[in-house]
């Protein structure tokens, strides 16, 4: 057998070579070298299965999205877990800056779907807005709940109940925060709960816009 | 606790999350994700070759499997399942971008994508000192077709006949693709070699 033969064959090799191929390969230092090369890439390779990480946000918008479509139907409360802290950064200002985010974008969005006039302007909400039980809901979520009830009176119900779903998740997370200001998991855990919430208005607005 | 023990206990708490996500409950969906989630996303960031792509097929691959969940009846491992949707995901995106999933013609290859015939050649062995980290810029650099095949066979596990029917190619194909794209690893990784052998 020559060279040439071998490597014709070479691709429909499994992990048993006939005899004639095990002569050549006994004789031949170059094709036993090839076939030791293209064995240790493959041997290797199957270390870099499921070696890579993605970053904590994946799951956060698979979350709203799953609570956006109805299919989680116990949302969280209270995590038992916080996110994985992201190594080397220091999130004490990204909090603030989330929340002015949440505040901003929440503004931009009404006066895009609504055309009504900013935040400031409103009026707070009456006293006894407060459901049995549940917490009182600020003004932008309650106009929130107003412009989806008015576009989409069938998804009204399930948006307030991610609203208050997240804003217990804020509740939670700032608790967390401020008990310790150096604690940069609580800090991420707060500024991944401002994001879902401002996930929660994107996805309304852009459902309930013609 | 034995190896056997914990994936014995990993198999009935994979079952149990199924069960609870069928229910929608949030933290058994958690659960799943956290199980799969590093399969699936180094399985896209490596057809991509992109941190944000991989990350949203990531993302795609994974509600598509949460909104057909309540279809799974386990005849098949959930793992593979969630897989092949993976795949799926990763396919239909390769082919929106118009990009080759894989060579159908093996005369359509270029010159600079077809591996070097070495035969005789008095190179150094590879075996034994293939790194890790130079294979995975070596598969990035592989034309996607070749890249395609060779991730799911080499590093996902699939057989020909699983591939061939993912893809849509022959058997024959893809056992020649894989080769390929094998032989055109091993010069990547020589010439990377070679490259570093010769700076001062």
């Amino acid at each position: 057998m020559t060279c040439e033969e071998f490597e014709r064959v070479l691709p429909e090799l499994g992990d048993g070579h006939t005899t004639e191929q095990e002569a050549h390969l006994k004789s031949c230092s170059a094709c036993s070298d090839l076939v030791a090369d293209l064995n240790a890439i493959s041997q290797q390779a199957r270390l870099l299965q499921g070696s890579e990480e993605p970053s904590p946000w994946v799951w956060n918008s698979i979350e709203v999205a799953l609570q956006q479509e109805g299919l989680i139907r116990q949302p969280h409360l209270a995590r038992s877990q916080p996110p994985a802290p992201l190594l080397g950064w220091k999130l004490r200002w990204l909090v603030p800056a989330a929340a002015m985010f949440l505040v901003a974008f929440g503004v931009l969005m009404f006066q895009r779907g609504t055309g009504q006039p900013p935040v400031a302007e409103q009026q707070t909400p009456p006293v006894g807005v407060e459901t049995a039980g549940l917490q009182p809901m600020a003004g932008d979520d309650l106009q929130l709940l107003k412009t989806v009830g008015e576009r989409m009176p069938s998804m009204r119900a399930e948006y307030e109940a991610n609203l208050r779903s997240v804003n217990a998740y804020i509740r939670d997370a700032e608790e967390s925060a401020d008990s310790d200001p150096n604690d940069e998991v609580a800090q991420q855990y707060l500024r991944n709960a401002y994001e879902q919430k401002a996930m929660v208005y994107e996805m309304a607005l852009d459902r309930s816009l013609p | 606790m034995t190896d056997a023990k914990k994936q014995q206990s990993n198999k009935l708490s994979e079952a149990e999350a199924i069960e609870r996500a069928k229910l929608g409950d949030a933290e058994a969906f958690e659960a799943l994700y956290n199980l799969h989630k590093r399969r699936v996303y180094s399985l896209c960031l490596r057809m991509t070759a992109n941190t944000a792509a991989a990350e949203d097929l990531t993302q795609e691959a994974f509600l598509q499997l949460f909104r057909k969940i309540g279809t799974f009846r386990g005849e098949s491992a959930f793992s593979t399942w969630l897989h092949r949707m993976s795949v799926n995901v990763v396919l239909m995106q390769l082919r929106k971008k118009g990009l080759p999933v894989v060579s159908l013609e093996e005369t359509m290859e270029t010159e600079e994508d077809a591996p070097r015939k070495e035969l005789g050649a008095d190179d150094a062995r590879l075996a034994g000192s293939v790194d890790r980290m130079q294979l995975q810029r070596s598969i990035a650099a592989l034309p996607p077709g070749y890249r395609m095949i060779f991730l799911l066979h080499d590093v996902e596990g699939y057989e020909h006949n699983e591939i061939a029917e993912m893809v849509g190619c022959s058997i024959g194909n893809s056992k020649s693709q894989l080769h390929k794209a094998r032989m055109k690893l091993r010069e990547i990784l020589k010439t990377s070699r070679a490259e570093k052998a010769a700076k001062p």
